[in-house]
């Protein structure tokens, strides 16, 4: 379209345009500010710390904390005792370390990250072979399986939550560390699975049928086929449906909220900053750096994938 | 096609039937097991006085009737409508207005569109202590606005802490986190509109207004129409959002389900209840909506 337009028109334009964006990222400014600010800042409504502060981030990573809560007259007396072996100062030393460890961002970063990594895994594995049967194959019940996959939506989580709890309190697997965690990652696997199927099956069809017939005249079983020619030529879009599987398991909180209630070793992210929030603990610069570096991993994934997801969600695979 | 392939002395339609339901089996098991079977236990369950420790008592329709019976029931059943009116309006409205926008050239485009889809992608716990301090009585910044710039307000007041007012922040908080997905949806269907179609319109003089009226808002009807289905039925279920960011000061139905049966003294056979009629709304309001308004 070719239209001339007024200056007023461009500048509301532009005004327009920069209004949607400051809605959309300053609540990540607003994070990324108070993550940096000292105490005496917080009221300073500008979002420019007037003074840099590392310290949370530092907490939350353990970086230098090493000597951080122990009195300096403890660390006199060891400067002062050098005949001391190397254990003998950890012991005394981790007398007052367990005391700093106030928020144990790390593991629940790393339970966070081995759930999703997990779930998504399966999710994408199982969902390879159920897309390609669903797009290639000719076999009664497809379509009622097709329609069923999208039907699924439907469901809210609250629906499943007390359902699945009861299930699995039943079978005894919510009394133990291993069952709980291995209940939530079947949990996430089929919270994911049919996003993984709806968006790999869309794919699937776009590849040429062409391909797959040479090979199968050469002799190529179809199990050859997945392995040597769709997973090979699918891979992007394979990466895409894992990142976004990730995504979906990374950020759930009701069911890890119900299924790790006992075992606060196991929190994941989501789980771990809704307790350190209601703790004693709460202060903005560590709750606030804590949400940054929740949200790095993902938003980065994201960008990695932009394009991939942006199309795949537009021919409608989506969860929420 | 199939003469090609089929090679004599084996019947190469029933190893791809046997193959096919092989591939899928796997998947289809784990959705039966894990979401068809809850949803018909759930109902079961809504029948039973449910006990963790000892065997469920069968009580017919006792949960259903003091469900009903609640007047928390039909607070936190109007919360919802408001919430899911609201937010389904909401995000609409700006993710077609953002998707009109991004659809014009402009620099930096590639940019901005990117940066539009942070809220979206930005796991729900990162975001919310953000908007607990932007809304925060002491140090946030809206409270600085209202009160000491514009003087709108006398009293620093906390918005998240009272329930009456929650709601609404827990609305703003839900456009902004979903347009992205509304404007994503509407832009690629406008991508796709045939540009010949405005073209037209402009030779027989239309305005701009005209020009959406009638070209653009036809084309994009059914998605958006679509969209709208999708949001209402992920919103009436939505808990995380809400719980995370107002705890349970907004009771919609989810939370007041969460809430049931894992708080205090987790009435199990309730939440089942109420989980099964919240599903029965849902139902009955897609089949209206589906026959109504997308009319298939």
């Amino acid at each position: 379209m070719v239209e001339r337009k007024s200056p007023v028109r461009k500048i509301s334009f532009a005004m327009l345009v920069i209004l949607i964006v400051l809605f959309c990222i300053f609540p990540f400014f607003q994070m990324l500010s108070m993550s940096l600010k000292y105490q005496w800042d917080w009221g300073n409504p500008s979002l420019i710390p007037t003074q840099l502060n590392f310290e949370a981030y530092k907490e939350l990573l353990n970086i230098d904390q090493g000597v951080k809560n122990v009195p300096e007259s403890i660390i006199n007396l060891l400067e002062e005792n050098p005949d001391l072996t190397k254990d003998q100062r950890n012991t005394i030393l981790d007398k007052y370390r367990e005391s700093g460890d106030v928020f144990p961002f790390m593991r629940y970063f790393g339970n966070s990250l081995a759930l999703a990594g997990i779930a998504a895994l399966l999710s994408v594995f199982i969902a390879i072979l159920g897309a390609y049967a669903l797009s290639r194959l000719n076999f009664p019940g497809r379509s009622t399986i097709n329609r069923g996959v999208l039907f699924v939506y439907m469901f809210g989580g609250i629906l499943l939550l007390i359902p699945l709890y009861k299930l699995f309190v039943g079978m005894g697997l919510l009394s133990a560390p291993g069952g709980a965690f291995t209940s939530l990652l079947v949990i996430y696997l089929v919270q994911t699975l049919p996003v993984s199927l709806y968006m790999l099956g869309n794919f699937f069809r776009t590849i040429p049928f062409s391909i797959e017939e040479a090979a199968m005249i050469e002799g190529a079983s179809r199990i050859v086929i997945i392995f040597r020619i769709i997973i090979p030529l699918s891979i992007s879009a394979i990466v895409t449906v894992y990142i976004y599987a990730f995504m979906i398991a990374w950020n759930e909180y009701m069911f890890a909220s119900v299924f790790l209630k006992g075992f606060p070793d196991l929190y994941t992210l989501p789980m771990g900053l809704k307790e350190l929030f209601v703790s004693k603990n709460a202060v903005w610069d560590r709750i606030m750096s804590a949400s940054v570096l929740t949200a790095t991993p993902v938003i980065a994934l994201f960008m990695l994938i932009q394009k991939n997801l942006v199309s795949g969600m537009s021919e409608g695979g989506v969860k929420e | 096609m199939k003469s090609l392939v089929q090679s004599p002395g084996l019947d190469f339609h029933k190893r791809e039937v046997y193959l096919g339901w092989g591939l899928v089996f796997p998947s289809v098991f784990i959705i039966l097991s894990l979401i068809l079977y809850p949803i018909v236990y759930n109902i079961f369950l809504s029948f039973f006085d449910v006990s963790l420790g000892s065997s469920n008592t069968y009580i017919g329709l006792e949960n259903h009737k003091n469900v009903v019976s609640d007047v928390f029931f039909w607070k936190a059943l109007m919360t919802t409508i408001i919430y899911v009116v609201c937010t389904t309006l909401g995000t609409t409205l700006v993710g077609l207005i953002v998707a009109l926008v991004m659809n014009k050239e402009f620099p930096f485009r590639g940019l901005v569109r990117s940066l539009v889809l942070f809220p979206y992608v930005a796991p729900v716990i990162s975001v919310v202590f953000s908007w607990q301090f932007i809304f925060d009585p002491v140090n946030g910044i809206v409270m600085d606005v209202l009160v000491e710039r514009l003087g709108i307000l006398s009293d620093r007041v906390n918005l998240i802490g009272s329930p009456s007012s929650a709601v609404w922040v827990a609305i703003l908080f839900s456009i902004w986190k979903n347009f992205p997905f509304t404007y994503l949806m509407i832009l690629s269907r406008l991508q796709g509109i045939d540009q010949g179609l405005y073209e037209a319109a402009e030779v027989d003089g239309a305005s701009g207004w005209e020009k959406f009226r009638h070209v653009t808002l036809p084309e994009i009807y059914f998605i958006t129409g679509s969209i709208i289905l999708l949001r209402v039925i992920w919103n009436f279920n939505k808990f995380d959002e809400v719980f995370l960011l107002t705890g349970t000061n907004v009771k919609v139905l989810s939370v007041y389900t969460y809430y049931k049966a894992f708080v205090g003294t987790m009435e199990m056979g309730q939440g089942s209840a109420l989980a099964l009629i919240q599903f029965i709304l849902l139902i009955g309001f897609i089949l209206f909506y589906v026959r109504k308004v997308l009319k298939w």
